[in-house]
């Protein structure tokens, strides 16, 4: 029987071509509005990490001034002194202190041309940690990060602007003036949000960072924050040392904590260090450390924007019109269909048959009219990276993933549904006779 | 004018759910539009903000050394000296200052809480930035009350804070150099802390025990205005300070003859390059830095836009759909009312007042929408303007007459059909 309504559905399309050309172009354009909105919401929103989002932790200490409380409630950051205490701690499965930072680069075999490049000193954990992929070799491992051996990590850009792409591993780079050695190339990672730091909050949605380091570097190589940085205290000394012995904020520290004991655990430990570090005169605000999943601390800091909210409001009113239209469409266009419909009723069909039969057509059409919206929003898309490439730095923030794919085909069913089930049902219900006396 | 509405309504009744659609619509599209105008109007607002400074002939440049054997303090002050004659000398640059403040550039901001002495107590969040002798020319700002730094104030003010920078500090943790420096202020910032003026002589202590006096008035900084995506407010103090060092030690804030700003920006690190010292030269234009700053706004306010023309497209072909819709389904009754001695104008007018009943119908209930719509919207984001009753009005006369053009060309075939058809079929 369903086999029997497509071969109808396929000789009416055959008949009147113009009329599902112009429903499909409806439908189309509200799935590509609709479609285009929602991903931009959906960007904001989605779990850049979804593997791993469930187990990583990011770190808070409130060791800011007892005086005057910091303007969030406690500091979005920690110092180099909690950072390289807390960092020992067994708890964790993984951890990484980090800090986003720019170092000068060159071939150690061309130092003709060197670039400042965006650089984030951290563990060997960090790659694992968010599953951060790998073209060419891998991450250092922990034996690097206590012994400070000088290895690097390359992103793909960086690879290919050096390199021209090729396997680099064992290769040599100049970093403001020392020699490091080339572990591992990226392969290609952009995180929608970049949520392992959100704390320039405009550069939530810039890409990842062109080289990376062991943490423990900072010191002897004296790097400092390119992002925020606050402090509320005068240095205890003068210089780069007095920095990393003050009470200054500018690293971010994330923990991998494997399950529900495991955090409880570690906030307990981060609890007790506190306490002791009390006893030397500092934390002497409120107790507040905290340890906050990767998704909750995400919405806390950065949340999606409101006007995303208002945007994907109206794309969906919109959405919403495009179907009523059609449904005028439909009506026009099955009553002219009547004299053969009653035909079809003298012949026996039921009012069942003739309505699937209706739908069915509807539908079709709509799921053809939602692909061909879905490759309008694409194109909508690339055009509005492009535009907006200075604004969020990169060109390919805003992209169709599988789940805005289903979005939109669902979309072109409901918009089917909304277009077509009224008419199919006023024209199935059309008495046999009255159309057989026409003829 | 023979036509009555009584009839015509009476048949629309009858067709409920044809009309009905077309009304809910036209309502939506009415719902839509008024409060996506506000929604651009309220971008639109923010991108029209003046700075109060020169933007259009404004650029801002920094030099990065691209190594790391300068570390001479002395030799950089000397350099950064050298770079600023060279920038002066420039053809089309009018004015320089070496500073970290950039207009619209929300990265920059260094803020601390200050406490006015012998004032009403508050705390208070103000921007703080270096200068040298360049700022009133470069800013184009002007004294109210004080004076200007001098050279040798803001070579001494130099020499001094970088000397506190370097001491060794006390046991308790503060610097053993205390020191109170000289500060040029807002006027807004003046009268928020200090109330009438005179102001020349108070002072203010920042939360870490530095205190600042002022010796000048200026009369704007940024426009002031309040919003909780920007930082940017009037509240400014301006401290006598050569900033340059081993990471920067270029940073000036140009501004150019009107209309070069371009020019001199793509003729900036050329100027600045040093054979003795590789560097990376950044110099942007602030009308670059302001658009990039109000970037997202501009997006909404385009793709906005651009939904709202698609949409009253989107809804003028359902009313000329529906109008189509209705001759063709009378094609008979317009026939025999021809035979009976109507004139084509008649049959046009009948359905042009069709349409006019449905788009009005449609136009009331797009007020209860629009209103109902702005409440979610305005939940949703904060600061976002009510609804404006212009733009309520504006849309819905939009509508109608968007309804009423596309009734005109299927009203037209309608009246085009021949009384013969009438005698067809019967």
């Amino acid at each position: 029987m369903f086999g029997y309504h497509l071969k109808m559905v396929a000789h009416s399309l055959r008949r009147s071509p113009g009329y599902a050309l112009l429903v499909m172009a409806g439908v189309a354009l509200g799935v590509a509005v609709a479609t285009m909105f929602s991903t931009v919401r959906h960007t904001y929103a989605k779990d850049p990490v979804p593997s791993k989002s469930s187990v990583l932790y990011y770190v808070r200490l409130n060791a800011w001034d007892p005086v005057l409380p910091h303007e969030n409630g406690i500091p979005p950051m920690v110092t180099y002194m909690d950072a390289t205490a807390i960092t020992k701690s067994s708890i964790p499965v993984r951890q990484s202190p980090m800090f986003s930072s720019e170092l000068i680069v060159s071939r150690d075999d061309d130092r003709s041309h060197p670039k400042r490049e965006s650089a984030r000193p951290c563990f060997g954990d960090f790659f694992a940690m968010f599953n951060v992929p790998f073209k060419y070799g891998a991450a250092w491992d922990r034996k690097a990060d206590e012994g400070l051996e000088p290895v690097a990590v390359l992103n793909e850009g960086l690879n290919e602007r050096l390199f021209g792409g090729a396997d680099s591993v064992g290769k040599r780079l100049l970093i403001d003036g020392r020699t490091f050695r080339i572990v591992g190339v990226l392969d290609r990672w952009s995180p929608t949000i970049r949520a392992y730091d959100l704390t320039v909050v405009d550069k939530a949605t810039a890409p990842p960072e062109s080289i990376y380091i062991p943490f423990h570097f900072l010191r002897p190589m004296q790097l400092r924050s390119a992002g925020s940085f606050q402090g509320w205290k005068v240095e205890p000394a003068p210089g780069y040392e007095g920095v990393l012995a003050s009470e200054d904020t500018w690293l971010q520290v994330w923990v991998e904590l494997p399950n529900v004991e495991a955090v409880d655990s570690y906030k307990r430990f981060l609890d007790e260090y506190a306490m002791g570090q009390r006893k030397v005169g500092r934390f002497l605000a409120r107790m507040d450390n905290r340890v906050t999943p990767l998704l909750d601390w995400m919405m806390e800091r950065q949340g999606i924007p409101p006007e995303t909210d208002a945007m994907t409001l109206v794309a969906v009113l919109f959405f919403v019109v495009c179907s009523m239209n059609l449904m005028g469409v439909l009506m026009a266009k099955f009553l002219a269909r009547a004299p053969q419909i009653g035909v079809q009723r003298a012949l026996g069909a039921s009012k069942r048959d003739i309505f699937l039969q209706l739908v069915l057509e509807c539908e079709i059409i709509a799921v053809a009219g939602g692909i061909a919206g879905v490759l309008l929003a694409a194109l909508a898309l690339i055009g509005v990276n492009h535009y907006a490439e200075d604004i969020f730095y990169r060109d390919d923030l805003f992209h169709i993933d599988w789940s805005m794919l289903w979005f939109a085909i669902v979309s072109s069913l409901v918009a089917g549904l909304i277009a077509g089930v009224y008419p199919a049902y006023r024209i199935c219900r059309v008495p046999p006779s009255v159309y057989l006396r026409l003829q | 004018m023979d036509i009555d509405v009584g009839p015509i309504f009476r048949a629309m009744l009858r067709h409920k759910v044809k009309f009905g659609l077309i009304i809910v619509e036209i309502a939506l599209t009415v719902a839509i539009m008024a409060n996506s105008a506000s929604m651009i109007l309220q971008a639109r607002r923010d991108l029209r903000i003046p700075s109060g400074f020169d933007d259009e002939n404004l650029v801002s440049v920094v030099g990065r050394p691209l190594d790391r054997s300068l570390t001479d303090q002395t030799r950089i002050n000397e350099m950064l000296r050298e770079d600023r004659e060279k920038v002066r000398a420039m053809p089309g640059v009018r004015a320089v200052v070496n500073t970290y403040m950039v207009p619209w550039s929300s990265y920059s901001m260094s803020t601390n809480l200050v406490q006015a002495e012998g004032g009403s107590g508050e705390f208070l969040r103000v921007q703080m930035y270096s200068t040298d002798e360049g700022l009133l020319d470069a800013l184009q700002v002007s004294l109210i009350e004080g004076r200007m730094f001098t050279t040798e104030e803001i070579d001494e003010s130099t020499r001094r804070l970088y000397a506190a920078e370097m001491s060794e500090r006390k046991p308790d943790g503060t610097l053993k150099i205390t020191f109170d420096t000289d500060v040029i202020v807002s006027e807004a910032f003046a009268r928020r802390a200090f109330g009438e003026p005179p102001w020349v002589g108070r002072t203010f202590v920042e939360s870490d025990g530095s205190r600042s006096r002022v010796t000048g008035v200026i009369d704007h900084f940024y426009k002031p205005y309040i919003d909780k995506h920007s930082p940017v407010s009037g509240y400014v103090s301006f401290h006598p300070y050569r900033s340059a060092n081993p990471h920067v030690t270029a940073r000036f804030l140009v501004r150019t003859e009107p209309g070069r700003a371009a020019e001199v920006a793509d003729a900036l690190p050329a100027r600045l390059f040093r054979p003795d010292l590789p560097r990376e030269i950044k110099a942007k234009t602030i009308s670059y830095i302001h658009t990039m700053y109000f970037g997202p706004q501009r997006l909404v306010a385009g793709s906005m836009a651009v939904v709202n023309v698609l949409l009253v497209l989107v809804t003028a072909l359902g009313v000329a759909g529906l109008t189509s819709f209705s001759v063709t389904e009378r094609t008979r009754q317009i026939g025999t009312r021809r035979a009976l001695g109507a004139t084509a104008g008649v049959i046009v007018r009948y359905f042009l007042i069709e349409t006019s009943l449905v788009t009005s119908t449609g136009l009331a209930l797009g007020a209860v929408f629009a209103v109902a719509l702005n409440l979610a919207v305005t939940s949703m984001i904060e600061g976002q303007a009510k609804l404006d009753f212009a733009f309520l009005v504006f849309s819905m006369v939009l509508l109608w007459f968007v309804g009423l053009v596309s009734a005109i060309s299927p009203a037209m075939r309608g009246a085009r059909i021949s009384p013969a058809v009438a005698t067809r079929n019967i």
